[in-house]
């Protein structure tokens, strides 16, 4: 490697690292958070089979999985102000990352809750507690615990999928790399700069997905 | 105290339970048997609600209800004053042998932690598992579990505790302890309906049992007269099919 490709490393380090922080951070982060409570209200709604609502659900995440996340980007960013609806790129970003993430992780937090024993839910009620009181404290623990590694799973996946939000304006880690390709002609390198990056995001957020499962794991046990 | 009236029952045209009636009285350990299919585990789950009936009329805590037109609100409260051990024993899997006991008290009942705690300390030490108080469902042997969903349902000082087959989830040399703690319940005055294929727990701590089969009440009897001096032929016919060794 040349100097010259070196000095251009060490120079944009910090330039792709700042807009990772700035950026690609907060928008997985916030994103994921809102999609999460997407997510749990979707699979409860499916779960109580909760009439009207039950059916909407199921609309929302049919056509959400069956549409391309660039398409979505797209649709909100360019294709909203057509019908008066101007959003700025990070909070259309925002907007179609959890409504994207949550019917994904709505299906996972689906399979979660019907995963505990029904045996629990009655026993709940013979020791007279409400249904709402039963989802609250009995089944959903054990769905949060048991969704756990899939969701972050899909958080790590998420981490990487920001990267398409440079297509709708958004100055992350992505699209600040491409600009410095276009001023340095030095595609490779710096591209595999930017990859690195993210995989040092990704390596952290499995760490810290460790971390929570070992928390979360209660009388050495998965509590499916 | 508890009296059933003409409560019937159809799963998708085929009738379960037809026109059951039964009573029991403060104090009374009912065992019910039967064949499989016969309906008992049905009875159970439609007297606490867990399987709407399709109709019958339920007398408890001094009102009757109409089985067919059970408010939320009626059925919540005949759950406050009914206990209920499954086959499968059911625990709260995310948590505590103690907070099993106490989650029906703390939540339900809104009682004061300390007391809900004390309580839960007795009922477990009562069932012979105060040591085990913060294991986990899954680090407790079957017997241990059951022990544990017992004291849940006993520590909510319920008028009435369903069983239902207790011990058939258990292998066989735990069974004993299981059995143990609900004679020592039965003596000490609790009522209890058991459906049970142990006919020693039968013919030895119950006081009443009644025979179901094909969705019926064949026979209701004092339990020693049912297996001394049974009244039907059909009971005679069941009880000589059964392990004379078992009894
Ligand atoms: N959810 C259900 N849907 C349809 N049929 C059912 C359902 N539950 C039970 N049944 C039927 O009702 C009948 C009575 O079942 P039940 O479980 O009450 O019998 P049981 O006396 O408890 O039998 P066992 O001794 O095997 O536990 C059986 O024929 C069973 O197949
Ligand atoms: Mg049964």
């Amino acid at each position: 490697m040349t100097d010259r490709v070196w000095g251009i490393l060490v120079d944009s380090f910090p330039k792709i690292l700042l807009p990772g922080l700035r950026m690609t951070i907060p928008l997985t982060v916030i994103a994921f958070a809102l999609a999460m409570v997407i997510a749990t209200v979707v699979a409860l709604i499916q779960f109580a089979h909760v009439k009207v609502l039950t059916p909407l659900a199921r609309f929302y995440i049919w056509v959400i999985r069956g549409t391309p996340l660039l398409v979505q980007l797209f649709v909100v960013f360019y294709g909203l102000p057509n019908l008066g609806v101007y959003l700025d790129a990070f909070p259309a970003a925002v907007l179609v990352f959890s409504i994207n993430e949550g019917a994904y992780c709505a299906e996972t937090m689906r399979g979660a809750l019907e995963s505990v024993s029904v045996g629990q839910i009655e026993a709940g009620y013979c020791v007279g507690m409400s249904y709402t009181q039963i989802m609250w404290r009995i089944v959903l623990p054990q769905a949060l615990r048991t969704a756990f590694p899939p969701l972050s799973n899909s958080l790590i996946s998420m981490v990487k999928d920001t990267s398409l939000a440079a297509n709708i304006t958004v100055m992350e880690m992505f699209m600040a790399t491409q600009r410095i390709v276009a001023r340095t002609y030095e595609p490779l390198a710096l591209y595999l700069e930017v990859a690195l990056i993210y995989l040092l995001f990704s390596t952290a957020m499995t760490a810290l997905q460790r971390w929570g499962e070992k928390k979360l794991t209660v009388g050495g046990a998965l509590h499916a | 105290m508890l009296d059933i009236r003409h409560l019937k029952k159809t799963y998708e045209n085929t009738p379960v339970l037809k026109d059951i009636s039964l009573h029991v009285n403060k104090g009374d350990v009912t065992a019910v048997i039967g064949p499989s299919g016969s309906g008992k585990t049905t009875l159970l789950r439609c007297v606490n609600f867990l399987t709407p009936a399709d109709s019958g009329e339920l007398t408890f805590g001094g009102r009757t209800y109409d089985l067919s037109r059970m408010s939320k609100k009626d059925i919540a409260a005949i759950r406050m004053n009914t206990g209920f051990v499954f086959q499968s024993f059911n625990l709260f899997a995310n948590k505590t042998a103690l907070q099993n006991v106490t989650e029906g008290l703390i939540i339900a009942r809104h009682m004061p932690k300390d007391e809900a705690n004390s309580i839960a300390t007795q009922a477990l030490e009562r069932v012979g598992l105060k040591d085990r108080a913060s294991h986990y469902p899954s680090q407790l042997s079957g017997g241990q579990q059951q022990r544990v969903a017992i004291a849940r349902a006993v520590a909510t000082n319920p008028q009435i505790i369903y069983f239902d087959e207790p011990t058939s989830a258990l292998d066989p040399e735990l069974i004993g302890e299981v059995l143990a703690v609900m004679k020592d319940l039965a003596s000490s005055g609790m009522t209890m309906l058991v459906v049970t294929h142990e006919m020693r727990f039968a013919r030895d701590v119950s006081s009443r049992v009644i025979f179901m089969e094909d969705g019926n009440i064949v026979e209701e009897n004092d339990s020693r007269a049912f297996f001394e001096a049974p009244r039907q032929e059909r009971t005679r016919r069941f009880l000589r099919t059964i392990d004379r060794s078992a009894i």
